[in-house]
């Protein structure tokens, strides 16, 4: 029952024209960023190297595939949250807003069951769009570009990649951008049991987003105890796969702390939606 | 006897003062080793070479990487390889270069030093423009074999590089077999703005540690020189452009 329901949860989300929206969005950005540096990536790039060169020449070919799905995946994952959570955020107010929630639990299945099918279904549209991601930055880069090492500037500095050593990089790192992504999801449709139309949980994610990022990045010894446990602080731990040597702790660190925040925005969601009055 | 004698003192001292007097004609100018070491490098018109890159800047981290360089006289050089490599900006064709014009540059011995177990003497190269790119140039050489040891060149815009050199097969032309760049690295500033990892404040006291080194090194081993090839100049155009 709760795979026939994921499966027209799933459905549902495929009908509605804004679950596209997603995916035309990705598709015209990374069309944009891969345009934009076949025309001055050299530049961009000298802008990153500019204080090396003074004193060291690189040599070789900086601009190449890599580095540019390297930089969409880092301008990227900072927005594709709000493509994601405009349909998942929809995904149990929607129901509310247009009365189908009480013919929804008028079905033999639980309350569990639908709420769980919901975030299944939200789950598997996130992989869509991670992997959608994945595909047109990898594969169109590489085809635009071709291939190399990989230079990527941190705030401890430039690490270079070699060619060979970077594709299990970027297979890791979009696991870890997808359970980022999924920690996304599982937030606005936690947020989305609570209320009634689909705009408040869309809207109160992003602000969620917003004010947690902004915590994360003041320099402020008052929020030092708090900003390891965002799971904000935890959504750009993909880039630790391109460090060298990877801090492998660190990564499970911020694993765990998003399982965390997931684990227990189900267990909230499933707890108010057992509670929901339907009925009025 | 005793006259004998004498007379032998007389003509050590008579020696001894005239070798103190006009001793010094007989040992070379800096000027003519200088000379000698711009023979053995205008005696290579072109070459290429194997290059294996070891380096070890702070805040740069860099596998070794491989390339093959290309040279032809007088300054044409162009680094081919297949990944990313970091060479130092100054060092391969500048001090030769400007060695090369007499006209430009005063030189004046300094003290001898063994390097690597050879003895050399310092040429400290002085230009006689103050508007030039090199401010100050000094040079241990090995005079026996005509051939740098030892490079410490100041420019305007790069700050000081040391280079060693280590010689192989290809001594009689003057090609080292390594050269170990030291390069300043105080003025290297990460632009914040382009870092995007915002959220990340790095507290590992290793990698603190590493920010405040000023100092890097480049280690270039050089391998299967093919010299006086004869290299067409269109190996040195740029294919981008």
């Amino acid at each position: 029952m709760l795979f026939k329901n994921t499966y027209n949860e799933f459905i549902k989300i495929v009908s509605k024209p804004r679950s596209y929206l997603g995916l035309g969005a990705l598709t015209v950005l990374i069309g944009l960023i891969i345009f934009a540096m076949k025309a001055d990536g050299e530049s961009m790039v000298s802008f990153v190297t500019a204080s090396f060169e003074q004193t060291l020449s690189f040599n070789g070919k900086l601009v190449n595939g890599n580095l540019i799905a390297f930089i969409i995946l880092q301008m990227l994952v900072v927005h594709i949250p709000l493509l994601i959570a405009l349909v998942t955020g929809d995904l149990i107010s929607g129901e509310a807003a247009m009365g189908t929630i009480r013919m929804l639990a008028s079905k033999p299945i639980s309350r569990t069951q639908i709420v769980l099918s919901k975030f299944i279904a939200g789950a598997i549209y996130t992989l869509v769009i991670t992997l959608w991601l994945g595909i047109l930055s990898l594969l169109v880069s590489h085809l635009v570009f071709g291939s190399g090492d990989l230079m990527v500037l941190n705030s401890d500095g430039l690490v270079i990649l070699p060619e060979a050593d970077i594709l299990w990089r970027f297979g890791l790192a979009f696991c870890v951008a997808y359970l980022s992504l999924l920690t996304v999801a599982t937030l606005s449709i936690c947020l989305s049991a609570f209320a009634e139309n689909s705009i408040g949980p869309i809207v109160a994610t992003m602000a969620i987003i917003i004010i947690f990022t902004i915590i994360g990045s003041l320099d402020v010894t008052v929020f030092d105890t708090i900003k390891p446990y965002l799971f904000t602080t935890h959504m750009a731990s993909w880039r630790s796969f391109f460090e060298d040597p990877v801090p492998f702790d660190d990564i499970i660190n911020s694993i765990v702390i998003l399982l965390t925040h997931i684990v227990l925005l189900v267990g909230i969601t499933l707890f108010k939606f057992n509670r929901k009055d339907i009925t009025s | 006897m005793k006259k004998v004698q004498n007379h032998r003192k007389q003509y050590f001292l008579l020696f001894g003062f005239l070798f103190a007097a006009f001793g010094g004609g007989f040992a070379q100018e800096p000027e003519k080793v200088i000379d000698k070491i711009n023979a053995k490098i205008t005696s290579v018109k072109d070459y290429t070479v194997n290059a294996h890159i070891d380096a070890d800047i702070p805040m740069i981290k860099i596998m070794p990487s491989n390339a093959k360089i290309y040279f032809k006289q007088k300054d044409k050089v162009k680094i081919e390889s297949k990944g990313i490599t970091i060479l130092p900006k100054q060092g391969f064709t500048e001090l030769n270069t400007f060695l090369s014009d007499k006209s430009k540059y005063s030189a004046v011995f300094g003290d001898s030093l063994k390097i690597n177990g050879t003895d050399t003497r310092l040429i400290n190269i002085i230009p006689n423009a103050a508007s030039g790119e090199i401010v100050l140039a000094k040079i241990w050489v090995d005079q026996k074999n005509s051939v740098i040891m030892r490079s410490q060149v100041t420019t305007q815009t790069n700050g000081t590089v040391k280079t060693d050199f280590k010689y192989g097969s290809q001594l009689r032309y003057g090609l080292p077999s390594e050269l170990k760049f030291e390069i300043d690295v105080k003025k290297f500033k990460m632009p914040k703005s382009v870092a995007a990892d915002i959220n990340k404040t790095s507290t590992d006291p290793k990698k603190a540690k590493e920010k405040k080194r000023t100092k890097g090194t480049i280690t270039i081993t050089l391998s299967d020189y093919k010299v006086n090839g004869g290299l067409s100049d269109a190996i040195f155009k740029d294919k981008k452009k």
